[in-house]
Formats: structure tokens, C-alpha cells, sequence
């Protein structure tokens, strides 16, 4: 690929996946900043894999492979950094959603960054709508055990709501 | 809750933050240019320092002794020579794993599957585990060098009690930490005054999550299918 196509390829694919990559930078990330770093090295991975890219793969595949491994790396070291609760530092949304939803969503998010690394990309596959053989694809395991890992995390996830509920 | 609560909330409140989103707009030189300052930052100057201070040891002293081999081998005190080998050969093994370290970690390919990579990586920086325990290794050489044969016909037993304490206990200690370095026993005082031990307790958590994880990696046929 010539480098000017490479170089619209990469602004495309940035600009059309730019969702995919805050989503992510979001469930990894408590502060403004370690976001917004975290999605600069996302970017520049992407970039530096763009020559890589294996047209076999969907290519939200690929983007999620290279986001959720840069988010991972980039999380452990900085919980070696300083260790934080997560959901405590998110911002909060700029165009409220109905206070009831927006508690939930919240209460969603401070679960989730709860969970452990590999536990917190696997429930943002899901609730992004992939596959089971999509995340399995993603994350390098068999489509059977990525049901059995949801299966665990939902249910998790679901008695921290009733708890919350009951609390 | 139910699952598709769950997917609602989650794609409805991220929806309002995706419009919220303004477009990056960051140049690919600028890009560039950070991660390669990026690169360099990660390779703290004690890093570098490190490694220059290695090459120049390995180089300076194993030509010094070369020189000595050939040309004044009848001269010096063969415990020294040895002991002095062997300490540059140990230093040398760790300067070579330390650059394979390097090099490895600059061309790692963030397009593997993801419990695939995590493990590389986890891999990579545990080896740094084994660089130490080389090094360890050298200990009892630190305690040969100064032999020589007249210490050997003149010496009292006072200081061949002391010199032979003291030589058996930097063996004895550089073989048990060599064996009893490993991730298993990060929580132990003598590991976290050796390698800082907090810089290692969320590797240790994410080897064992990866470990739980291991039953659930896919054989290659299960995964080369297209999800388009």
C-alpha cells in the first residue's frame, strides 16, 4: 500500500472506529488524561500494524485485538503507577441520559471496573453485541469457554445490582 | 437485570459519550514522534546506563584478558584469570539476554489474539527475572579473583576458615537465590528488597488470571474462521 493510501487508510479507520477506541480507553481508564494517552498509544499501535493487517479479519477484530492489548499493558502499568478506583474518576456523561438510566449506567460502569483485566474486555465484547466466536477470535480462546467465562461475569454482574438494589 | 438490559444501558449511556466525542485530529508525525519518545522514556537512562556499563565490561575486560591468556599466561594468577572469565562470561550471557529482552519487546506485535500476547509480554518481563539470576551467579567468583598460590603456602588456618566461610556462603547464597527467584515467592521480605517488590504484584495477579485463562485457549483450527 502506498504511503499517502496508508496514511487515508489510518484517518479513516481512526475517524469510522473512533467509538470503539474510547469504549475501550473507558473500561481501562479512570482519569481524563491516562484516557486520552491511553488512546494516543492505541492510535500509534494501530498505525504501526496498519502494513499487518489481515483482510481474513473483520477489521473491528483487529481494532479490538490491538485496543484491548495496548488497554491491558497500559493498565497494568499504571496500577503499578497508582492504584485507583476506576469507576470513582469517571466523568460523567456530557449529555445526561434520564436520571434513572444514568444511575444504572453508572452503577454499570463502577462494576465493571471492578473485574478483572481480561474479565473487563470480555463483557465490553458482549454488551457491544459481538459474537461468542467474534470475542473468541479477539481474545485467543475457545468459543466454549468464552460462554462459560459470560456466563461467570453476568452473573457477577448481576448480583452487584441485586446487592446494590438491596443496600 | 437481564442481558439485554445490560447491552441496552451499556450501548445507550456509551452512545451519549460517542456524540460527546470530538475527532482526534493528531498528525501522524506528531504520533510518531511520541512513540518513538515514548520508546525512549520506557527505556529509563538507568536502563541504558545498564546496558552501555555491560557492553563496556564485557568488551574492556574480556580483551584485557585475552591479551593476559596470550601473552602472560605463566605470569598472573590463574584464580584470578578464571574467576575473572567467569564473571565476564555470566555478565556477558546477561547482556545478551538483556538486548534479546530489548529488541523483543520494540517489535512486539499488538495484533495477536489477546490472551496470546498478554502472555508474550508477561513472558518478556519475567525474563527479567532470569537476567538477574545470572547475575547472581557471579557472586562466588567475587570471592576467588584475589586467590593466588603463596596465600595457598603461607596462609594460617584463621584465614583459610575465613576465606573458605566466605567463598561456601556467596555459593551457597547465589545457588539458593538462583533456584528460589521466581514469581511464587514475590510476597517474600529477601525478593522485594532484591527486585522491588511491588513493581511485580500485578504481573503476579495477571499470570494468574492468564493461568485461570489457559484451559480456555483455543487450538488454531477453532480460530482461523472469518468473522465477516
Amino acid at each position: 500500500m502506498a504511503k499517502h493510501n496508508l496514511h487515508q487508510t489510518f484517518h479513516e479507520i481512526i475517524e469510522q472506529h473512533k467509538g470503539l477506541l474510547f469504549k475501550v480507553a473507558r473500561t481501562y481508564c479512570g482519569n481524563e488524561e491516562d484516557r486520552q494517552d491511553l488512546i494516543q498509544e492505541i492510535r500509534i499501535q494501530i498505525w504501526k500494524s496498519l502494513p499487518k493487517y489481515d483482510a481474513n479479519f473483520a477489521m473491528t477484530t483487529w481494532l479490538y485485538r490491538i485496543s484491548i492489548n495496548v488497554a491491558i499493558s497500559f493498565y497494568r502499568k499504571n496500577s503499578i503507577r497508582r492504584q485507583y478506583a476506576i469507576a470513582e474518576t469517571l466523568p460523567p456523561v456530557i449529555d445526561p441520559l434520564p436520571n434513572d438510566l444514568q444511575e444504572k449506567f453508572n452503577l454499570l460502569e463502577k462494576f465493571i471496573a471492578e473485574l478483572n483485566e481480561m474479565d473487563k474486555a470480555l463483557i465490553m465484547l458482549y454488551l457491544e453485541d459481538k459474537s461468542y466466536l467474534e470475542i473468541s477470535e479477539i481474545m485467543g480462546i475457545s468459543v466454549s469457554y468464552v460462554g462459560t467465562k459470560m456466563g461467570r461475569i453476568k452473573e457477577k454482574l448481576k448480583k452487584r445490582f441485586l446487592n446494590h438494589k438491596e443496600n | 437485570m437481564n442481558d439485554t438490559d445490560l447491552k441496552y444501558l451499556w450501548q445507550t449511556g456509551n452512545e451519549q459519550i460517542a456524540i460527546s466525542q470530538k475527532s482526534d485530529k493528531t498528525s501522524l508525525d506528531k504520533l510518531t514522534k511520541r512513540n518513538v519518545s515514548h520508546f525512549l522514556s520506557s527505556m529509563k537512562p538507568i536502563k541504558i546506563f545498564t546496558l552501555l556499563a555491560g557492553l563496556l565490561w564485557v568488551l574492556g575486560i574480556g580483551y584485557v584478558l585475552i591479551k593476559l591468556t596470550i601473552n602472560a599466561y605463566d605470569q598472573v594468577s590463574l584464580y584470578f584469570l578464571y574467576s575473572a572469565y567467569f564473571q565476564v562470561m555470566l555478565t556477558a550471557v546477561a547482556v545478551i539476554l538483556y538486548i534479546i529482552q530489548l529488541s523483543t519487546i520494540y517489535s512486539i506485535d499488538f495484533n495477536k489474539p489477546v490472551v496470546i500476547l498478554q502472555k508474550t509480554l508477561i513472558k518478556l518481563k519475567a525474563s527479567t527475572l532470569n537476567i538477574t539470576k545470572i547475575l547472581i551467579l557471579q557472586l562466588p567468583f567475587w570471592t576467588t579473583f584475589y586467590w593466588n598460590e603463596s596465600m595457598f603456602k603461607n596462609g594460617t588456618l584463621p584465614l583459610f576458615i575465613l576465606q573458605g566461610a566466605v567463598t561456601i556462603s556467596f555459593t551457597y547464597l547465589s545457588l539458593w537465590l538462583f533456584f528460589h527467584l521466581k514469581f511464587e515467592n514475590a510476597d517474600k521480605w529477601w525478593f522485594k528488597l532484591l527486585l522491588q517488590g511491588k513493581e511485580w504484584e500485578p504481573l503476579i495477579t495477571s499470570i494468574n488470571i492468564l493461568n485461570e485463562m489457559e484451559e480456555g485457549v483455543s487450538s488454531d483450527k477453532d480460530k482461523i474462521k472469518k468473522s465477516k
